[in-house]
């Protein structure tokens, strides 16, 4: 299952590196988001880390949306779905192939956003920076596991965008609650004393969302009649 | 005997598409099978690909082990921003064969992409599409070759190539399953036609003269 997922994750990143506005459009969305957000500050004013931690979180998970919509269009545009389901790799490897190639995306476009959330939001790193960064990646883990999974629902570009943004934020909302809680403890002056509690529910739920994706995708992931 | 279908009934609802087919599939045959628009070929096709599940009936496979299968239809499977070398390393990674450059190549060299080994495939007209296809399936080596009109909007040099590499595919003893609407001119390669219409299967020699199909109502 992990050789087929290297091989199909490493042609996902190929092909979004080969075509110019994909990943583009999804950190330009991030950016703005970002920074029309900061245009809500007064002159000299510092937005709270919870509401910057917020706008990272937002700007992430509207990011993911074009990320999964991109890697799984990538499978429909000459028929290649049927090339990979007739390949003997199981279903699950399509899967964690897709999962691994959008979370290199995620991360990449994350590590965009953080300096802009730091300069455009008037942030600084508190003394607990390393959990947030543990905590953007376990964030990313269940973004991802979720992602591939939900963006093999639908058929057809248009069709995905409005189903995924649909069905996948109520689902992540444990996982940005998590994000947000540890994003704000790590840009505070103070440590704020649940974000382990926060820490582990994001785990769990990234146990939770693997589980399902693992059992489920094979459902999923099929050619039309 | 590499597959055998037995008494397969597929349905839309309660609508059957076909009632109660049985075919057997053997090593190095060619089977064009033949029918009018919405008879249920391709349905069949993905059924013998193991891509969908008959409503009724089951396939056997008598060897116990799933045989290795190729797949082309009228979509190319290539991926446009990836060079015809990227393309077919892919696909050969995946099945876990060799995807060195002198692996690769020979197989572009037949089909006469060689020159364009490195470009991207999405310059490529749809005859030059459909034979890195044809590279990507006669590379596999598959042992049941499945071809759903495959040579829809190819030209005679790509026609004549790709009834070539049928042939070839079929003396090195893989088993192919055709769909054509053309049965007159390729029934030079095949051994048996098989006509599905109204819902039934009946499979003839190719020797034999083609039964006329009506063009199905109501579908």
């Amino acid at each position: 299952m992990f050789r087929p997922a290297l091989i199909i994750a490493r042609k996902d990143l190929r092909l979004i590196a080969g075509c110019r506005g994909g990943l583009l459009q999804a950190l330009l969305l991030g950016l703005l988001l970002i920074f029309m957000f900061s245009l809500s500050l007064a002159p000299g004013q510092v937005m709270s880390p919870q509401g910057a931690a917020t706008v990272f979180w937002m700007s992430s998970a509207f990011c993911q949306v074009i990320i999964f919509s991109m890697l799984h269009s990538n499978e429909e545009e000459n028929g290649q779905m049927l090339g990979l389901l007739l390949s003997p790799v199981p279903l699950q490897g399509i899967w964690l192939g897709k999962a691994l190639a959008g979370a290199c995306l995620l991360l990449l476009a994350q590590l965009v956003f953080l300096p802009a959330v730091f300069v455009f939001l008037r942030q600084e790193a508190g003394a607990l920076w390393p959990v947030g960064l543990v905590s953007i990646a376990v964030g990313d883990i269940g973004i991802a596991a979720l992602g591939a999974l939900l963006g093999a629902l639908a058929r057809g570009r248009s069709a995905r965008e409005a189903l995924f943004s649909v069905i996948i934020f109520p689902l992540l909302t444990p996982i940005f609650l998590g994000g947000i809680r540890i994003g704000a403890a790590a840009l505070g002056p103070g440590a704020d004393g649940d974000y382990a509690d926060w820490l582990g529910i994001s785990l769990a739920f990234d146990a939770i969302f693997t589980a399902a994706a693992l059992f489920l995708f094979p459902l999923v992931y099929n050619v039309d009649d | 005997m590499l597959l055998r279908l037995r008494d397969i009934s597929r349905f839309y609802g309660h609508r059957p598409v076909f009632k109660n087919v049985s075919l057997d599939l053997r090593r190095g045959s060619v089977t064009l099978l033949c029918g009018p628009n919405g008879a249920g070929k391709s349905t069949l096709l993905k059924i013998v690909a193991g891509l969908i599940k008959p409503s009724e009936g089951e396939v056997i496979i008598p060897d116990d082990e799933a045989p290795d299968i190729g797949y082309l239809d009228h979509r190319t499977f290539i991926y446009p921003t990836l060079s015809a070398l990227e393309n077919l390393r892919f696909w050969a990674d995946l099945r876990g064969a060799p995807s060195a450059d002198k692996d690769i190549l020979p197989v572009l060299e037949r089909m006469g992409l060689s020159d364009f080994a490195g470009e991207p495939a999405g310059l490529f007209s749809r005859g030059m599409a459909q034979r890195l296809n044809l590279a990507r399936v006669f590379m596999q080596r598959p042992d049941l070759l499945l071809l759903d009109e495959p040579s829809n909007g190819l030209d005679k040099a790509s026609l004549a190539l790709l009834r070539a590499e049928i042939k070839k595919a079929g003396e090195d003893g893989a088993c192919i399953v055709w769909i054509t609407h053309s049965p007159d001119q390729d029934k030079v390669c095949a051994d048996e036609i098989a006509l599905l219409d109204k819902g039934a299967l009946r499979v003839y020699p190719a020797a034999l003269p083609l039964p006329v199909a009506e063009p199905a109502h109501g579908i």
